[in-house]
């Protein structure tokens, strides 16, 4: 091991936490000592992710209070150190970590807002999709080939399940508003994320939507989708709902390209 | 919302300078006419509309933060196309780590040259720094000894670096707080010694120059005499937090007196150098950060006038 190398390790684990060797590296002065001299990066580390990461958890910072956020952050700092270019990448392991670091009842609604700010970051600058599917299109499709179409999505869209009333009190945190009571709902309720004019937006979907948006995804025709609708629709329905889904679909601006006509 | 910033930059009409952009793909070397952009600015997030909207006459050119456009899409990447059209810009990288005695990061040299095909930049530049070792980011511009050892080994990096990339970068100046007892030079002797090593091109921050000689008690003049004026190609302008005893580099109050007055002593020494403004905190309007921008043209360009 080199001898600069032997100095790297030794500061970044001052900064880290762990020994205090690297003092002996540094050069004291009258006015600043090397511990005060040091002091500055290990503050400036610190408050830089922790600031990163209020960022991208911006309603959950508000919800915990600073101080409590910024413990939980210094904990989460020591499991998940940065080991990306961009702090871009810090939060990501978070959603998953709060489910350790909150062991109580608390665990699930903080685990379901902080994986909702964080999916909204993953929409935020997931790939753009320069042509979309317009409703005018479907003029070009012809009644026989409906059953074999198939389905595109764009990149900038993403789901999740949810018993809490997340969206509701994230949406209240962010305008600086008192967020409503929380709730919880016996079964998880699917939100829809997606992003259109560089706006995140979202939705709730009833569940016979949410299975049809995650066949379409999966591949699956609208025959298949309109043989599945059955658990929830009655037949002479079905056609008239899944189409109605399909321009629902179009409308959001989710698609971007429909195959097989 | 959660995006993380950017940077930008502006064309400045100077036909009266004769001036060479560095193409993406072509070497230059020091004999060639020094590329004068004029007066820039650090692009952010918070002044993207305004920019769009107003297109501001008076910057030259923008200089982003390439980390924060290395991005599948969104928002970031709109703004950074849109104000492209209207300004030239550079590219300014915090995470190259080319101190860290980690192996070379050839992923994000990847990602780096992809956002250069799509910037095409006037050039790049990182920092004289390391920012973490056994593959962690600490996220900060750590200083490096000033020794042969340090030399040699950014020197070398530097060099693949710009390999890899196909032509020359720059290499900017820290603020720092400590010294390291095993120094055994100035900063400017080792700055000088690896740009010379390394063949590559200075960005050379006047704020940083006073920050670390009043952590260090140096005379700041030294430094500026110490460097290859040649090599100087862009400056950097900032505030910065004085503790009384330290002085850190914020980037998020006004330019201070004694920065403005030994980024004069640049100006007399090094010629036309392209000079951005760089905010990174308490980020006012752009008006303000305009208005320091217009000082700064104030000072340098009498200088300018008389050495073209």
């Amino acid at each position: 091991m080199t001898h600069l190398r032997e100095l790297q390790l030794r500061f970044q684990d001052y900064l880290t936490g762990g020994s205090e060797a690297i003092e002996a590296d540094i050069v004291s002065t009258e006015k600043a000592l090397a511990e005060h001299r040091l002091g500055a990066y290990y503050n400036a580390y610190r408050i830089r992710l922790i600031d990163a990461l209020a960022v991208d958890y911006a309603a959950l910072e508000k919800l915990l209070g600073r101080e409590a956020f910024e413990d939980m952050a210094l904990d989460y700092l020591q499991r998940y150190p940065s080991r990306q270019p961009s702090l871009r990448w810090f939060g990501q392991h978070l959603p998953a970590y709060l489910a350790e670091y909150y062991r109580d009842k608390d665990a699930e609604f903080v685990c379901e807002l902080a994986n909702y700010e964080w999916v909204q970051t993953t929409v935020f600058d997931a790939s753009d999709s320069v042509e979309l599917f317009q409703l005018e299109d479907m003029a070009r499709v012809e009644a026989e080939t409906w059953p074999l179409l198939t389905f595109d999505f764009k990149a900038a869209l993403l789901w999740l399940d949810m018993h809490w009333n997340v969206p509701q009190i994230e949406a209240a945190l962010d305008n600086g508003q008192e967020p409503p009571q929380r709730q919880r709902g016996d079964i998880a309720q699917r939100w829809l994320l997606w992003r259109h004019a560089y706006k995140i937006h979202w939705r709730s979907l009833d569940v016979h939507e949410a299975w049809a948006l995650e066949q379409a995804a999966s591949g699956a025709n609208f025959a298949e989708i309109c043989e599945g609708l059955l658990e929830w629709v009655d037949a002479q329905q079905i056609a008239l709902v899944a189409a109605g889904f399909l321009k629902q679909w179009i409308g959001d601006q989710l698609l971007v390209r429909i195959g097989n006509y | 919302m959660k995006c993380t910033d950017l940077v930008g930059a502006f064309f400045y009409p100077v036909d009266t300078i004769d001036f060479i952009y560095p193409s993406c793909t072509g070497q230059m070397t020091q004999s060639s006419t020094k590329p004068f952009l004029g007066f820039g600015l650090g692009l952010r997030a918070e002044h993207y509309q305004d920019i769009l909207e107003h297109r501001p006459e008076n910057v030259d050119w923008f200089e982003i933060i390439s980390e924060n456009y290395m991005v599948d899409g969104g928002k970031p990447l709109y703004y950074l196309d849109a104000i492209r059209q209207d300004y030239p810009m550079v590219m300014h990288g915090v995470s190259m780590s080319l101190g860290s005695t980690d192996e070379l990061d050839f992923d994000y040299l990847e990602q780096l040259e992809a956002l250069m095909e799509r910037v095409q930049p006037r050039w790049f530049s990182d920092h004289l720094c390391w920012t973490g070792v056994d593959h962690k980011n600490m996220h900060d511009l750590l200083p490096l000894p000033y020794t042969e050892e340090a030399i040699v080994h950014i020197a070398d990096r530097i060099s693949r670096v710009q390999d890899f990339i196909g032509q020359q970068m720059l290499i900017e100046n820290l603020s720092s707080y400590i010294t390291y007892r095993e120094d055994a030079m100035p900063e400017w002797e080792f700055l000088a010694a690896i740009a010379a090593r390394a063949d590559c091109y200075l960005l050379l921050d006047i704020n940083n120059i006073y920050v670390s000689s009043f952590n260090h008690r140096y005379d700041p003049i030294d430094y500026l005499d110490g460097v290859p004026a040649a090599r100087v190609w862009q400056h950097h302008l900032a505030g910065h937090t004085n503790d009384g005893n330290l002085i850190i580099d914020t980037h998020d109050q006004d330019i201070i007196d004694p920065v403005w007055a030994l980024y004069l002593e640049a100006a007399k020494r090094f010629g036309p150098v392209s000079t951005m403004i760089e905010r990174d905190g308490n980020i006012p309007e752009l008006g303000q950060v305009l208005a320091e921008l217009e000082q700064a043209r104030r000072i340098a360009e009498p200088w300018y006038q008389s050495r073209s």
